[in-house]
């Protein structure tokens, strides 16, 4: 059996992590069908028309994502194929996403150029957060395309689940509920609970999915904020697009669309649902190297009550802080922002430079007793520099100077390969993996090779 | 004696569970809130008799048509309240909310009696608007216990068209 060289867990036999993760993905996947089902026999036929062809964008990622996972498992050239068939995937049902929200939802009022102006001005500003969040993993980034599959589906899925679940909600608390406190904490509830499970899905599922990428509190705050970040795209685009139908005809409908693009995309970038889900994958994170199952749950459900709680507390109370109509209305906005919501983004960046910490002692631990090993994978010379980001960065500049960008590339591969195999070591030394030594030992003269390369 | 080394993320998991425990306390809170404005077991089974939602003409403050389910935003409208159908001794209040939660008509809260001129119920085009948002209004007829609104006796839902 051909090991990946990047594998912790080599699979003599499928683990049951994936039969629960199947039994996730089914389950989503039969509340979206019933939650359209429903919208399209009870709410009025745009968003029931939506709600069915919406179906078909869901199947579209799901389908996407299980060939792009499965290729991970298969040789180069069968993976490649699965990966383009994936990527082809997802671009359709991100591209049938957006076309049913312009579509079906806002472009009938405000038309789909406002739609894809919209969209473009929340390009940037994404990417933008994306790039931060991906490089925060200062000892181990995690791939590109699992940040960017945890962003579309934070975009695509999890809004099609909220999209539906909250309109019920929502349909049922106007028609029993007094308006005012009382409704708007019931809305509150809803977003909280609701948003939080649709995103944090996700998250659980590349958990148990991609176990190899998902090494601690650090991978999990990265991809929980991607997660939220790809939501917060789609959620953006949707107010955005909206806002402008309902003020254009008062001749306001730029600068209200403008108003919503500067609260959520830069006011709001990391401080909304970054945040939230960024402490569900914390939990998920945390879980991964705790010893007993029991513990294991009790973080997982931590992590996604704590998610929710930052959430409620937005959107219940965000009315105690009013905003007067004057210019200093701008200070109170931002005042707002980071008193409602900086403590929490505040805790889970303390989790995360603490993660950060132990991430990379166990790291330089593991370099050492690598080095110490005398395998030539690590050598002793090397382990001050493995430690530290800036020193990395610097030998792969002098390499540029002496073999070019070849060079360059091929030392950032020995580095990856060398802290895969520093991370591998640890988790075995924590008995996290309950797969045999060839892994490690593969990732050793994977490591070797790429020294031998790199020198010729 | 070498003490065994503590493991770091056990600080960790205790990190997030002293997180998890104020986030209880803040959900917690969140459900006092909303047990405080919709107190169980207020439900008299009274029943407000809304007569429908008309166009409205505010020159003559009157209504002008049938009783329609949406309107142009152009177009102004207002409820209209049969007060008399309500006891004398409940305190009562009628309210448009808009599309965004915001109070945009009311009367009340007082008895069906000193309410009784008062029958149209408008709603108010916002400050600085020409016409009314588009979305769903909401109407109620609410019922009053100890100076909040406890009860919803009355309710209707109409649309302004974009």
């Amino acid at each position: 059996m051909a090991l990946s060289a990047r594998a912790a867990n080599p699979r003599q036999r499928r683990p049951p992590r994936y039969a629960i993760a199947i039994g996730i993905a089914v389950a989503l996947i039969l509340v979206l069908v019933a939650s359209s089902i429903l919208n399209y026999v009870y709410l009025d036929t745009v968003a029931g028309r939506t709600s069915l062809y919406g179906l078909l964008a869901v199947a579209l990622t799901a389908l996407g994502t299980f060939i792009g996972v499965r290729g991970f498992d298969r040789d180069p050239e069968q993976r490649r194929k699965d990966f383009i068939r994936a990527g082809v995937l997802l671009g359709l049902a991100a591209l049938l996403w957006l076309l049913l929200i312009d579509v079906f939802i806002f472009t009938g009022a405000a038309g789909p150029g406002v739609a894809a102006i919209c969209a473009l001005a929340c390009l940037p500003t994404t990417a933008f957060g994306l790039w931060v969040v991906r490089r925060i993993d200062r000892n181990e980034k995690e791939p590109w395309r699992l940040v960017l599959v945890a962003a579309a589906w934070g975009a695509v899925v999890a809004t099609s689940l909220v999209i539906w679940a909250e309109s019920l909600w929502q349909l049922i608390a106007i028609r029993t509920l007094v308006p005012g406190p009382g409704l708007d904490v019931s809305t509150a509830f809803s977003a909280g609970i609701l948003e939080e499970l649709a995103k944090g899905s996700a998250v659980v599922l590349l958990f148990l999915v991609m176990r190899n990428e998902f090494d601690d509190v650090v991978d999990g705050i990265v991809y929980g904020a991607a997660v939220g970040l790809g939501f917060n795209f789609m959620e953006s685009v949707s107010y955005m697009t909206n806002l402008y139908a309902i003020f254009q005809p008062e001749g306001v409908g730029s600068y209200a669309a403008g108003f919503q693009w500067y609260a959520r995309q830069v006011l709001g970038l990391f401080f909304g649902h970054a945040t939230y889900t960024a402490f569900v994958g914390a939990g998920i994170g945390i879980a991964r190297q705790l010893p007993d199952v029991r513990r294991k749950l009790i973080a997982i459900a931590a992590g996604f009550l704590v998610a929710i709680a930052a959430h409620f507390s937005w959107d219940a109370w965000l009315t105690l802080f009013p905003i007067e109509k004057t210019a200093i209305g701008i200070l109170e906005i931002h005042l707002r922002t980071l008193i409602m919501t900086g403590p929490f983004t505040a805790a889970v960046l303390a989790l995360l430079l603490l993660g950060l910490h132990i991430e990379s002692q166990a790291l330089g631990d593991q370099f050492r007793k690598e080095a110490a090993r005398g395998s030539g994978a690590i050598m002793p010379a090397e382990v001050s520099i493995l430690m530290s980001p800036w020193q990395r960065f610097q030998q792969r500049m002098r390499a540029i100077s002496r073999g070019g960008l070849r060079a360059y590339f091929l030392l950032a591969r020995l580095q990856t390969a060398q802290i895969d195999l520093a991370m591998e070591r640890w988790h075995r030394e924590r008995k996290e993996v309950d797969s045999p030594l060839e892994a490690e030992e593969e990732l050793r003269r994977k490591v070797v090779a790429l020294r031998k390369n790199l020198a010729a | 004696m070498v003490a065994a080394p503590v493991d770091q993320v056990r600080t960790l998991y205790r990190t997030l569970l002293v997180y998890a425990a104020v986030s209880i306390l803040i959900l917690v809170a969140g459900l006092a809130e909303f047990a405080y404005f919709e107190p169980p077991g207020q439900h008299t089974g009274l029943k407000a008799t809304i007569t429908g939602v008309f166009q409205y003409d505010p020159g003559s403050n009157t209504t002008v048509g049938p009783d329609r389910n949406s309107f142009p935003r152009s177009m102004l409208f207002a409820a209209v309240v049969d007060w008399s159908s309500l006891p004398k001794n409940v305190v009562v209040d009628a309210r448009w909310y808009d599309a965004f939660g915001n109070v945009v008509g009311s009367v009340g809260p007082a008895t069906p009696d000193k309410l009784a001129s008062q029958t149209i119920i408008p709603v108010r085009v916002p400050p600085g608007f020409q016409h009314n948002l588009p979305g769903h209004y909401i109407f109620v007829v609410e019922r009053y216990e100890g100076g909040v609104p406890v009860e919803v006796i009355g309710r209707r839902v109409v649309l302004v068209e974009r």
